[in-house]
């Protein structure tokens, strides 16, 4: 790798102050890139506060903490850096949550797939659109709060409106979710309009959700809006012995109208959430 | 920085364990050339300080993927000047680098060049700084076309039209 012919150091002096003209630096530069000699000889020409300086900024980076796949994909998607770190922060936008949700609705798809036209056909396909129209809200229970947000004490301090962290997290968490349940929904028996019914029920009960917010902690304002979801859905299929009673047209009638209503609520008490409720 | 022994490659594969210290010893090697080599091609000082910070970075993250032997100064080059050109290509205007053909190149240092370098380099002198230019981009720092074209601030066109016509120049000097 040494060679025994070295650089000249009026040229070394030359090349380091820039001067010295292209031929001869195209020379001296492959020239440097195999003989440590000469390059140790220019090394001493760039000044060792510049070479500290730099080495700083370097362990720095090297310090700072890698985003992870999400915070990556964001990043990629032309999100702005600081909500990229915020909703990469949220428990129910990492990675284990999403396989969590894709396991549950994965194996209630599956479940209906293999039960279909038989006697538990119709309870299967009900436990899959229940837990559908589910999954956001508990998405969005889990992404709000202390005790369930780690960057809790941050999203307080954070110079944003509370609301508008809030709805950013929301959107995203109800995103994901509809798309892994829409995903899931593609492996239930009968590819017609039975593996849309959860998608209305479900943004439906997320809006409430985050309505009630606006009065109770985001997780009892889950609680509530779940436990009422599950005890009306079970209740009007017992009732009518019709296991998908409450996803007809009556309840994506009232699933809209819950939408409409959580809508101009939020619009009327999102300063509800300032201090409170971090974002 | 302590100072170790080690060659390059060993270095490298130190770094790829996670030896924090080996990094300090390449970046000890090899900043140096990296930023003056880099100035000649860029003006802006700032750009140069973050384009090495970010060479060093890559080769803290890379050194795993690192595979050839002995040519690890030409590696760590190939990261810095790609990293360059990336870098000037998010803003739109690049600064013109300074050309060294400012400074008045004497009779005397012409004959000097020819001999030192023997018919290629009074070849390669005699090349209009612009035509030079792209014979350093393309063949000596071996970019491609478009990377040449971000580096010289120039159309992709011009810069095959200067190659091709640089080479023409050679051949017949050579010849």
């Amino acid at each position: 790798m040494s060679t025994t012919w070295h650089a000249d150091p009026e040229a070394l002096e030359l090349y380091s102050a820039g001067h010295l003209d292209d031929v001869r630096a195209s020379s001296l530069e492959a020239h440097l890139l195999a003989c440590p000699h000469c390059r140790g000889a220019v090394a001493a020409r760039v000044p060792r506060s510049q070479l500290d300086t730099m080495w700083n900024t370097i362990e720095d980076a090297l310090d700072a903490p890698q985003p992870g796949i999400i915070e990556l994909a964001l990043l990629q998607l032309g999100v702005h850096e600081h909500v990229a770190r915020l909703l990469a922060a949220t428990s129910s936008l990492r990675l284990s949550w999403f396989l969590a949700e894709a396991f549950a609705l994965g194996s209630a798809a599956f479940a209906a797939q293999h039960t279909a036209g038989t006697g538990a056909g119709g309870a299967t396909l009900f436990l899959f659109l229940v837990l559908a129209a589910l999954a956001p809200v508990a998405g969005v229970a889990a992404a709000f709060g202390p005790g369930v947000d780690p960057a809790y004490e941050i999203g307080i301090a954070s110079p944003m409106r509370g609301d508008r962290l809030l709805f950013v997290r929301a959107t995203a968490v109800l995103g994901a979710s509809i798309l892994i349940a829409g995903i899931a929904a593609l492996a239930l028996p009968d590819l017609d309009w039975t593996v849309t019914l959860w998608l209305l029920p479900a943004l439906g009960l997320t809006l409430t959700t985050l309505a009630v917010a606006t009065w109770l902690q985001p997780i009892a304002a889950a609680c509530t809006v779940g436990l009422t979801w599950l005890v009306v859905a079970a209740a009007s299929s017992v009732a009518t012995t019709d296991p998908l009673a409450a996803f007809h047209v009556v309840g994506q009638l009232v699933s809209t109208l819950a939408i409409v209503t959580s809508v101009l609520v939020l619009a009327q008490r999102r300063s509800a959430y300032e201090g409170r409720i971090p974002s | 920085m302590t100072v170790r022994a080690d060659g390059d490659d060993t270095l490298l594969a130190a770094v790829a364990t996670g030896d924090r210290e080996a990094l300090a010893e390449l970046y000890h090697r090899h900043a140096p050339w990296l930023v003056l080599r880099l100035s000649r091609r860029c003006a802006d000082p700032g750009i140069v300080e973050e384009v090495v910070q970010d060479t060093f970075v890559a080769v803290w993250r890379g050194a795993a993927r690192y595979r050839a032997s002995g040519e690890v100064p030409a590696w760590i080059w190939g990261i810095g000047i790609r990293r360059l050109i990336s870098r000037l290509r998010q803003r739109p205007a690049p600064i013109p680098r300074m050309h060294a053909h400012d400074t008045m190149v004497s009779a005397e240092d012409e004959v000097l060049i020819s001999v030192e370098h023997g018919d290629l380099g009074a070849a390669l002198g005699r090349l209009s700084p612009e035509l030079r230019a792209v014979v350093q981009a393309t063949v000596l720092d071996g970019l491609t076309t478009k990377e040449a074209a971000t580096l010289l601030g120039i159309p992709r066109g011009t810069v095959k039209t200067r190659a091709a016509r640089a080479r023409r120049e050679l051949r017949e000097a050579l010849a």
